[in-house]
């Protein structure tokens, strides 16, 4: 009774977001399994088709290009980013609000432009390419653009400050005390690192990979402006058979093949960090 | 500097000018004189002056206006409804509370394509109109956990005894988050709308799923430009928007330092 | 006879399983000043708590003038707290802090307001701190201006949760005689808690001892500090040496108990004790007295080491008799030296007055024996 009570207040914000969240996301599998006539109506006919369709290798191919996609920018991120947030953590109190700030600050710019900037430095014309052939060290302009690994810089440079502040997060709730004791026992820097710290800061690095491979997977219009549509993406797939296919049911059971994608990683998440307070944002 | 410290310097340093590289590529190309997006020819203020052009009759114009009125809306709903969460959450059981949390931070999930595919087949499905409304709606489900997250954190820094002693001196609860609970957080919910603002504005994906026939906000707008692969009229638009976000940003700051200047505690 | 302000009767409350309150029963006469006195954990801040409405009752009741608050909420019951940590609302000024009660419950009006919240700072000498703010107050001033806040309510209890608790001793033994004063001066109940049994003897016209969470022993300063009903208050009160003993023989104001191989008459048995039990015999360490010759009625030690502790000389003495265990230790606080000037190893006899001593019923699982 007195549950009920305290409790009361809670119910209409459930309502309100289980109904704009939840629903859309039962709907889209509920019409996953439906099937559609030749004008692109969606036909009220259960059907396990668009996910048999799925494992055609052609598509196949499209959901492991994704998740290669959001998992290589998780590890690039994490590689790059580790050491900017160990390195910052360090620096006297001035310097570190100047450093985090820089890193925040690129979050509040446009993405598009932050993408945009890309698309001129690595055009064959673009900056990179100017300054390389200016200074005579290639003849002809490199072919950065339109590939695999265009998309992936594009997408890692988009997320990093997520990974970054992750990171930072763990490493500074460090108590200093237990790399003094591990000076202290005979550790060097590197082994007190490989030993102490890395393994303490886990909770941060599982959940900056989380942080950024949920968006990696879903942020299209960096392959779209990147990629070219050479690889194609779930992101680009979706959109297209949603918009242009004109099927909506195939576009539900993709989406709902990355939301899976997406559950496994958050429970690996969950997983990793079971015994720790941090959470993923509080 | 230790030879140690001399590594980790340039390392952040050479990574701070890639940071910005891309940024400042944009600024730069926005006055060049060459219409395609190609080799370096000379400055112009060309783009800026047909800029401006499109901002008075095209669609331009019209896209910046619906990406503001979105954005205000946006912040708004999510001010409301995030920190209304964050206030009840205090008072729950510590089961409803990890059920709220969860909830709240679903949105954040989601990637936003299965987000913006699915709250397109249901609001289709429930025939409402394509435009303010289905913007507005979906640009809160992802900025209100913001909100709610950063609202949380300020809340939990207020001491308890402090709102227990507002109730003890004859408030009842709604007096209590009116006159003490409220005046608080507010620092918090003020840079929290303005980071829902920068969001709105800048979200691509949900809106390009949720715009009507004659509603596009800017970025889809944005978008579509780059994609045609067009002048630095596109850039210029971008260096114009970026003058905005740190007019923004400039707008935090002077929020969070008149909010530093009151202690928070006794 | 008058009808007590505040009745608590039965009272219980759970923390999940632990059960933190235990039939609690007792009643708080109007205008007294009323302690809560134990060790930390033993419920007292719970107490006041569920008294103030902050924290809600299992079972049991809570009347006051009467009439059962328990299940008013905090703001519908005229009962006020003055907070541990002052809790004073960080946004609002001194003035508007002080307001807040009244404005909330609109029982004020802004000009009425401005005459009262004059007399409330003058009341606890903070005349001219209107428009501070709480973070340029030091600790002593925001307790102040947090006791300001509650009182202008006029409420018929007030509750004050270890107020001095953050204060260096000085500012705390000022506060005290503050406070006490102020009780005076408006009449107001006021219910204290605290763990520091100095302050609650100092400035309690009643005292309610509990430990884990049940009443040991309701009385007035002297009555506990004389009178102690169990082996909990003997120990926790005032500073004891605590033996035992087998009792010989008992009767009802007097009883002889022995230690060893020693017999002494008590004066003080008030507790229902048979020949044959063991008992434990509770001395005021400053109540003894001791003689380098023979006296009767008292116990032969051996000195052990003489202290010089400020205005005190404390002596540490060992009690001649065998037994199993070892020899028991026994402390005399000195004030001034006599006749005897012992050294370590001399033999001293210890014997005291009848009021300083009481024989107390052994509790099993008691180890508080000090032995050397």
């Amino acid at each position: 009774m007195k549950a009920l009570r305290q409790n009361a207040l809670a119910i209409p914000i459930l309502i309100w977001f289980g109904l704009l969240v939840g629903i859309p996301l039962v709907y889209v599998v509920v019409v996953s399994f439906l099937s559609r006539d030749d004008l692109g109506n969606i036909v009220w006919q259960f059907t396990l088709d668009n996910y048999r369709r799925i494992l055609d290798p052609v598509y196949l191919r499209v959901f492991v290009n994704s998740f290669m996609l959001a998992f290589l920018t998780g590890l690039v991120t994490l590689l790059i980013g580790y050491p900017v947030a160990y390195i910052t953590s360090k620096l006297d109190p001035k310097r570190r609000s100047l450093a985090i700030g820089l890193i925040i600050l690129p979050f509040w710019i446009s993405s598009l432009l932050r993408t945009y900037g890309w698309v001129i430095l690595l055009g064959n014309w673009g900056i990179i390419n100017n300054v390389l052939m200016a200074l005579g060290l290639v003849d002809q302009p490199l072919q950065m653009m339109y590939r695999f690994g265009t998309t992936l810089v594009g997408t890692a440079y988009m997320l990093i400050p997520f990974m970054i502040i992750a990171v930072y997060n763990s490493v500074d709730k460090l108590d200093k005390s237990l790399l003094e004791a591990s000076y202290d026992l005979g550790a060097s820097k590197r082994q007190t690192f490989l030993r102490v710290v890395l393994p303490l800061t886990i909770p941060g690095i599982a959940g900056g990979f989380t942080l950024v491979f949920i968006p990696a997977l879903g942020l299209y219009f960096i392959s779209d402006l990147l990629g070219g549509g050479q690889t194609v993406f779930l992101g680009n797939l979706i959109h297209t058979l949603v918009n242009r296919g004109r099927n909506r049911p195939l576009a539900a059971a993709f989406s709902v093949g990355m939301i899976v994608m997406v559950i496994l990683v958050v429970s690996i998440y969950s997983r990793l960090t079971k015994n720790q307070k941090e959470g993923l944002l509080l | 500097m230790t030879k140690a410290n001399r590594w980790q310097t340039i390392y952040l340093a050479v990574f701070f000018v890639i940071l910005y590289l891309p940024v400042l590529s944009v600024i730069l190309y926005s006055f060049n004189a060459n219409p395609s997006t190609a080799k370096w020819t000379g400055l112009t203020l060309d783009w800026y002056r047909e800029l401006f052009d499109d901002l008075k009759k095209h669609a331009t114009g019209e896209a910046l206006v619906v990406s503001i009125q979105v954005a205000v809306l946006t912040a708004a709903l999510s001010a409301v409804l995030g920190t209304a969460a964050a206030i009840v959450s205090q008072s729950l059981s510590e089961r409803m509370k990890k059920a709220v949390q969860w909830v709240m931070l679903l949105p954040l999930l989601v990637p936003e394509v299965a987000l913006g595919v699915s709250l397109l087949m249901f609001f289709n499905a429930l025939r409402l109109p394509f435009g303010h409304l289905t913007l507005v709606l979906s640009h809160s489900l992802f900025c209100v956990p913001y909100v709610y997250v950063m609202v949380r954190l300020r809340l939990a820094e207020i001491d308890r005894e402090v709102i227990e002693s507002a109730r003890d001196l004859g408030a009842t609860r709604w007096q209590a988050v009116r006159t003490i609970i409220l005046p608080l957080v507010m620092p918090s919910i003020i840079t929290a709308s303005l980071l829902a603002i920068a969001m709105s504005l800048d979200d691509v994906v949900i809106s390009t799923y949720m715009s009507g026939p004659r509603t596009t906000t800017l970025p889809v707008h944005i978008f579509s430009m780059m994609r045609v692969g067009v002048t630095p009229k596109v850039n210029a638009l971008c260096t114009l928007i970026l003058l905005g976000t740190f007019l923004i940003i400039g707008l935090n700051q002077v929020v969070s330092m008149k909010s530093k200047t009151r202690g928070l505690s006794n | 006879m008058k009808k007590p302000l505040l009745s608590l009767v039965n009272l219980n409350k759970y923390f999940g399983d632990f059960h933190v309150l235990r039939d609690i029963s007792f009643d708080i006469e109007k205008g007294e000043f009323l302690t809560l006195l134990g060790p930390s954990g033993c419920g007292k801040t719970t107490l006041l708590r569920c008294i103030s409405g902050l924290e809600s009752i299992d079972s049991g009741d809570i009347l006051l003038n009467g009439e059962s608050i328990k299940d008013l909420a905090p703001n519908r019951r005229n009962v006020n707290t003055v907070f541990q940590n002052y809790a004073l609302f960080p946004h609002l000024n001194v003035y508007d802090n002080i307001c807040y009660g009244p404005r909330v419950k609109r029982t004020l009006t802004e000009e009425q307001l401005k005459e009262k919240v004059r007399e409330a700072l003058d009341l606890v000498q903070m005349s001219g701190y209107e428009n501070r703010m709480p973070h340029q107050l030091s600790g002593g001033q925001r307790q102040r201006i947090a006791i300001a806040r509650a009182l202008i309510n006029q409420p018929d209890i007030l509750l004050l949760d270890e107020p001095l608790g953050a204060l260096d001793l000085r500012l705390r033994k000022h506060m005290q005689a503050e406070l006490l004063q102020l009780q005076k001066v408006t009449g107001t109940t006021f219910v204290y808690v605290t763990h520091d049994q100095d302050e609650a003897l100092n400035m309690s016209d009643r005292i309610v001892v509990i430990n884990q969470g049940e009443v040991q022993q309701l009385g007035t300063p002297l009555d506990i500090y004389n009178n102690p009903k169990n082996l909990f208050v003997a120990e926790f009160i005032g500073d004891r040496n605590i033996l035992e003993v087998d009792v010989l023989e008992w009767a009802e104001g007097s009883a002889k108990v022995g230690l060893g191989s020693q017999v002494v008459q008590i004066g003080n048995g008030r507790h229902q004790l048979y020949a044959g039990e063991r008992a434990v015999l509770a001395v005021h360490k400053d109540k003894m007295r001791i003689s380098c010759t023979p006296v009767p009625n008292a116990l032969v030690t051996e000195a052990l080491s003489i202290h010089y502790a400020g205005s005190q000389i404390r002596i540490e003495l060992a009690v001649v008799h065998e037994t199993e265990a070892g020899r028991e230790r026994i402390t005399v606080i000195l004030y001034q030296q006599g006749d005897c000037e012992c050294r370590p190893g001399d033999t001293v006899w210890v014997s005291w007055d009848a009021d300083g001593a009481v024989l107390l019923p052994l509790e099993p699982g008691w180890q508080g024996r000090v032995l050397v």
